[in-house]
């Protein structure tokens, strides 16, 4: 597999606060990698560094390995595909006038999509299960089919690589899991370098091959999930108290404060009841 | 899948677009206060001045009408440009401070007596044509410089810049001789006095210039009404297109208002109209709005200047009394369903 995203000693800070101090990873093809840790730690700066937004101070980003520096930001966006938290936007957009801003990138003086544009922005609505509501204005349609309009939207832009800012953020039980499963499904059938940021690490866990998990201090850890998420990590990284069980082969975390009412249940070292992959609370 | 626009579907709006507006310039040529024969007017000059009044009627009101058209086009694609660069839909082509930029220049021009003329415009045009790219410039170096967040610093600045502006055009109004002070208002309520042919060539020239280059970016508009990162991860060079869409805008918009005064509404209503009828896309969104703009300020000057015989009214009055009303009847019962354009 290629490397198609490398990061080389990676420094950055803002005016009163060090973000990176020396990272380095590499992502390979067709890998779906999340970036978890807690707020502050830089996983949006992260992802602004990546798609160009923002400059390292010192230190590479190579995709494909060229510097991200050296991409236009038309070329840019023909290498990335960027789906933020979902929102509704100032001016009323059809699902389809929205999807079909992915070929901006492509299109010539005039701006007008070709057949094979037309094709690819069909795929995209056929895929995401969103060209049955795709005449339908963004602002009438729910939270979580607008986030499948946005992932819609970075898959007609025809990108070998997706970067997500917290994609699941607001929506529902359903809903995560249904863009969890699309993101999956992009992966597997099309063959995307997935990157997403994100809080939820027991989604995080059942899905990403790999994480990169960013703590206090410019510290991170990067390697297999299953690997990187252990109990000891997450509590250190979280500064919270979590109960570990098992979902098969995966864990899942519980985090647990002072208040909550099974907090008293559970000492540092407690394990989950993994048979019937029915977790329990008792020591 | 729902409609994708083409530049087929484009075109056939624009052509039966550009048709009423063809009707509506040639009807409103022939409407005034004074009856006019269409085959005398056709007869041509004849051997004198005055031999064929019928004539120079037509010729007088022909090039008000072309200078609605320019003006209603250049005020309404100005205000689409900028609705969508300030991702604001209260954003007018005076959001900015040109109007009380260009409403200096032209009191001072009024005040100081000045006849330098340029360009065969008035003083009064050249005057307010420089007040209003100064001020524009003026509000873009501030709002650059004073934050990061450029366009809310672009807004602030525009509105402190319009402030002060207006403050001394109270003042120098409020010193003014009275035939000044009636010259220096009626200008600033907008009118579309007689204009000579070279201007209006240079006018339409320079507007219809605008308007063409702005088409080219308006698919990288529409992704920068979506906000600055995704507009960004939609490959848009936003520096660069942010800089040509304000300087057009500002320019275009300073020709207007050179030429009329400041005529308020057609910036704001006009783009929200062919928005509801249309939808948002700024390919179609902008050439129909200038076309909207155009046939909007024929007919409120028309109006102006036939409602009350020989009396006419500036033009502004009428676009804010009727623009009004016309929009909150598209607002409520159009929308985005007019099935014979789309």
């Amino acid at each position: 597999m290629k490397t198609v995203i490398k990061i080389e000693d990676l420094h950055f800070k803002y005016p009163k606060k060090s973000v990176f101090a020396g990272l380095s990873i590499e992502v390979k093809e067709g890998d779906f990698v999340c970036i978890a840790g807690p707020n502050g730690a830089g996983k949006t700066t992260l992802l602004n560094l990546l798609c160009g937004l923002l400059r390292p101070i010192s230190g590479s980003i190579k995709i494909d390995a060229d510097p991200v520096k050296s991409y236009s930001a038309k070329k840019l966006a023909q290498k990335i595909a960027v789906v933020r938290q979902e929102f509704v936007p100032v001016f009323d957009f059809t699902v389809t006038e929205m999807v079909s801003m992915a070929r901006t990138p492509y299109l010539g003086t005039f701006g007008f999509e070709s057949k094979v544009d037309k094709e690819l922005i069909a795929e995209a609505l056929e895929m995401t299960d969103t060209a049955q509501f795709a005449s339908r204005l963004l602002a009438e349609i729910s939270g979580g089919e607008r986030q499948r309009v946005f992932i819609a939207r970075a898959l007609a832009q025809n990108t070998a690589i997706l970067l997500l800012d917290e994609p699941t953020t607001f929506l529902d039980l359903k809903h995560q899991v249904r863009i969890y499963d699309l993101l999956k499904k992009m992966q597997l059938e099309k063959g995307k370098t997935i990157v997403a940021v994100t809080h939820d690490i027991n989604l995080a866990a059942q899905y990403c091959d790999e994480t990169l998990l960013l703590g206090p201090d410019t510290t991170y850890r990067h390697g297999r999930t299953g690997d990187v998420f252990s109990t000891e990590q997450i509590e250190k990284v979280f500064a919270v108290r979590t109960f570990t069980g098992r979902v098969g082969k995966e864990k899942f975390f519980l985090p647990l404060g002072k208040f909550a009412k099974d907090s008293a249940a559970i000492n540092p070292n407690t394990k989950g009841d993994t048979k019937n992959n029915t977790p329990s609370l008792s020591p | 899948m729902a409609q994708i626009l083409t530049s087929k579907k484009l075109l056939h709006n624009l052509t039966i677009c550009l048709l009423i507006l063809a009707v509506v310039m040639c009807l409103c040529t022939f409407v005034g206060s004074q009856r006019i024969s269409l085959l005398k007017a056709l007869k041509g000059p004849g051997q004198s001045p005055g031999y064929n009044i019928d004539y120079e009627i037509f010729i007088i009101r022909l090039k008000r009408v072309i200078l609605a058209a320019i003006v209603g086009a250049a005020l309404a694609a100005s205000g689409v440009i900028l609705q969508a660069l300030l991702r604001n839909p209260l954003a007018d082509p005076y959001i900015l401070g040109i109007s009380s930029g260009a409403g200096l220049g032209a009191v001072i021009a009024v005040l100081s007596g000045i006849t330098f003329t340029f360009a065969a415009g008035s003083p009064m045009a050249v005057f307010a044509f420089c007040g209003s790219i100064l001020t524009i410039t003026l509000v873009w170096y501030i709002g650059k410089s004073a934050a990061k967040s450029q366009l809310t610093s672009l807004l602030l600045a525009g509105v402190v810049v319009n402030a002060f502006f207006s403050a001394v055009i109270m003042f120098l109004t409020s010193i003014a001789k009275s035939d000044q002070l009636r010259t220096t208002i009626y200008w600033l309520m907008g009118n579309l006095t007689d204009k000579s042919s070279p201007v209006l060539i240079i006018a339409s020239v320079s507007v219809i210039a605008g308007i063409t280059l702005m088409f080219t970016l308006c698919n990288k508009l529409n992704a920068m009404t979506l906000g600055d990162q995704e507009a960004h991860a939609l490959g848009v060079n936003i520096p660069r297109v942010r800089l040509i869409a304000f300087a057009v805008s500002a320019f275009i918009t300073s020709v207007a208002v050179s030429l009329s005064g400041l005529i308020g509404f057609v910036g704001l209503i006009v783009p929200h109209a062919v928005r509801i009828t249309f939808g948002p896309d700024h390919r179609q969104l902008l050439p129909l709005s200038a076309i909207a703009g155009a046939l909007f300020l024929i007919m409120a000057d028309t109006a102006a200047r036939s409602l009350f015989g020989q009396e006419q009214l500036p033009v502004g009055v009428i676009t804010a009394i009727a623009g009004g009303p016309f929009f909150l009847v598209l607002l409520a019962k159009y929308s985005r369903k007019v099935s014979w354009l789309k």
